[in-house]
């Protein structure tokens, strides 16, 4: 805490790799503490609602299936964020970017006939442009006239979700039914990995993204271009970065995996497009950028925590008299306190322009 | 008093037969689950009374799952669901059919019981309301008051219809009350309008007031909360509503003109009370519950009664019995 430095990777003394995981059990004893009083309140033996959490996200081969199913679009959707992130950007737009990857990865697999493998592949390429495509008005907005991209992005997502609604009751609506679209065709599924399981090689994909930005930000000179003007714009400019370009190429990328995610979700998943299917997955994604403090890497095991506490209280409700609402706040509170012990430590030596410290 | 009594000396020896002939663990309690993302809606509350009200006579062991909203979910919950050894499932929604079948498919032995609607797995039980027949007396009523001019309802030769999403389900209440305004009021007619969400009473209020504006007298809904916009619309424009699933006669007092029950709460408790004792227990197949059942119901509201002349009443009252009888059918035409 006292260690100004601590929140810069590259200045890393070795004692404070000791003091993150530390104060990472400290805030998880605290908040199951709290958790556990909120339990005695409604009623319920925390032990046992604990317990039924752990075996609904861990009991079984299935059920940890199912929790690396629901991080897969956390991860994915993180990754997303994380690119706008390390460049001092904010998308919050990662929820609609994902929605306008979902429908048109979709579009792509019920609207057309292709052979298998490169079915799958042109829809997924479909997602990630139309996600780019999503936020290239607020990135261009914000490139030229400074328009604040936090608020454009959050806009863009009522948008994506409306205008999917639309597009699938009033246009692709499947005849008779539910407000879905026809389902997509066997040849733009994605792979399954487990028998029984819907886990498919989107998670691989969110993982391959996730490592590749990591490379991509230490490894290479472009990627050290985005990290500095992530950390001081003007000093990166003056250093001969093209701050406006690198704005406009880093939303997009950010959006277009963004559309990955929903593609993802799409072809791997659902194989079709439903109405309003994902509801915040993409602030998800957000929120588990911001805690991994913008490294890709750390977004994976945070996605992977989300995605385990929702697999394990979706057996809670099952096997618990606790309500939903209940369960609801449970894993929200235990991010709720995770987050408050990340946000602590990062806290001090805060300098010059950054909009956002790594 | 009694027949509680009655009852639960049956459920006793039930046990005790079963106990002793080994069929059941000792586990004597029937265990149900309901599953939705609607229990604290409209419809939804009216199912999870008629679960309360068996678990408080027929003492069931009884668990709610809210689905939220999340596709995602869906198919983990009910492969949780499968695995709980339930008796009894209950689910309503159509978002969950495609998760349902999936689940059904791979249990066979498990009791889904699915509300309000009839799906193609054949080891599942449906619950199908006959909303059309109620639709249709709700078409009859307005009908007849808007043909021959009964003020303050009738206003004009046109009535309004506000649909939620445009889904099967939707669709029987507007063709039946179509029907009903064809049969017995030849010169009126029905606008309809869907407003492609469940969710939204602000764009149900807009609707309501477009087809208001239009000379429009009273207008039916069938759209969950959305259609509550479409009641507090009619209580602005001073025009009437005629609400759905639940008695909603006091969302909106003086300009309700009725409600179309359909009474999930009766069904429910007649399944599980049939399961229980084991006069009927669940087996896969359709249970039709309408009009002549008492599961489905035209409630005119109490407040605008004396409003409507004798000879319209006996009308109803009628046609009523007439659909009773059968002699009356109501059609859908898909």
């Amino acid at each position: 805490m006292t260690d100004a430095t601590a929140a810069v990777p590259a200045a890393r003394k070795v004692p404070a790799w000791a003091e993150g995981p530390i104060s990472v059990v400290f805030a998880l004893v605290v908040s199951i503490l709290g958790g556990a009083l909120i339990i005695l309140m409604v009623g319920e033996n925390p032990v046992n609602v604990f317990g039924t959490l752990l075996r609904g996200a861990f009991g079984t081969p299935e059920r940890v299936a199912g929790s690396l199913l629901q991080a897969t679009p956390i991860i994915t959707c993180g990754v997303a964020a994380c690119i706008a992130l390390r460049a001092g950007l904010f998308n919050i737009g990662v929820e609609g970017q994902l929605y306008v990857g979902a429908f048109a990865a979709a579009w792509i697999g019920f609207g057309f006939q292709l052979p298998p493998v490169l079915h799958a592949v042109v829809g997924l390429a479909a997602g990630m442009v139309a996600g780019a495509l999503w936020i290239s008005i607020p990135a261009i907005m914000r490139a030229r006239y400074n328009a604040n991209e936090v608020v454009s992005t959050i806009l863009m997502n009522y948008v994506a979700v409306l205008l999917t609604s639309y597009l699938t009751i009033v246009v692709f609506k499947r005849p008779g039914g539910w407000s879905e679209t026809e389902p997509v065709a066997a040849t733009a599924h994605l792979m399954r990995l487990i028998d029984g399981s819907r886990v498919n090689i989107g998670l691989l994909i969110g993982l391959v993204a996730a490592v590749g930005l990591h490379l991509f930000l230490t490894r290479s000179s472009a990627g050290y271009s985005v990290s500095a003007m992530g950390s001081n714009p003007k000093f990166a400019e003056y250093g001969g970065v093209r701050v406006k370009r690198n704005i406009v190429l880093v939303l997009l990328a950010s959006g277009a995996v963004g559309g990955l995610a929903g593609g993802v979700e799409t072809l791997g998943v659902h194989h079709r497009f439903m109405e309003g299917f994902a509801p915040g997955f993409g602030f998800d994604g957000v929120i588990a950028a911001l805690l991994a403090n913008g490294h890709p890497l750390g977004v994976v095991v945070v996605a992977l925590f989300f995605g385990a506490l929702r697999a394990g209280s979706l057996l809670m409700e099952v096997e618990t008299s606790a309500r939903r609402e209940i369960i609801t706040v449970i894993p929200a509170f235990l991010i709720l306190c995770v987050s408050a012990q990340f946000l602590f430590r990062r806290r001090g030596g805060v300098s010059g322009e950054r909009r956002w410290r790594f | 008093m009694t027949a509680r009594k009655l009852l639960s000396g049956l459920i006793a020896t039930a046990g005790t037969l079963a106990l002793s002939t080994g069929l059941v663990a000792a586990e004597d309690e029937v265990r149900v689950a309901a599953i939705s993302g609607y229990f604290s809606q409209g419809f939804g509350i009216s199912i999870m009374q008629g679960l309360e009200q068996a678990q408080a006579d027929l003492g069931i062991d009884l668990t709610i799952v809210d689905t939220g909203n999340r596709a995602l979910d869906y198919e983990e919950q009910f492969n949780n669901l499968a695995q709980g050894s339930y008796d009894l499932i209950f689910v309503m929604g159509w978002e969950l059919v495609d998760a349902l079948s999936k689940t059904a498919e791979a249990n066979p032995d498990t009791r889904f019981i699915f509300i309000d609607g009839v799906l193609e797995g054949d080891t599942m039980t449906y619950i199908d309301f006959l909303e059309e027949e109620g639709s249709y007396m709700v078409g009859a009523l307005a009908g007849l008051l808007a043909q021959e001019g009964v003020a303050p309802f009738a206003n004009g030769p046109e009535l309004g219809f506000v649909g939620g999403r445009d889904i099967p389900v939707i669709r029987n209440f507007l063709m039946g009350m179509q029907q009903g305004v064809a049969d017995n009021a030849p010169d009126v007619r029905v606008v309809d309008v869907f407003a492609g969400t469940f969710d939204d009473p602000a764009k149900g209020s807009e609707l309501a007031m477009a087809l208001f504006g239009q000379g429009i007298g009273t207008i039916y809904q069938a759209a969950g909360p959305t259609g509550e916009g479409v009641l507090q619309a009619a209580a602005a424009a001073g025009a009437f509503a005629v609400g759905v699933d639940i008695d909603q006669c006091p969302s909106a007092p003086g300009a309700m003109l009725g409600s179309m029950l359909k009474r999930a709460d009766i069904a429910v408790y007649d399944v599980i009370e049939g399961h229980v004792t084991g006069t009927a227990p669940v087996v896969p197949g359709t249970v039709q519950v309408g009009v002549a059942s008492g599961g489905v119901e035209l409630k005119i509201c109490e407040d605008i009664l004396d409003q409507i002349p004798q000879d319209i009443l006996d009308q109803v009252e009628a046609i009523r019995e007439g659909i009773v009888s059968g002699e009356i059918a109501v059609a859908l035409n898909d």
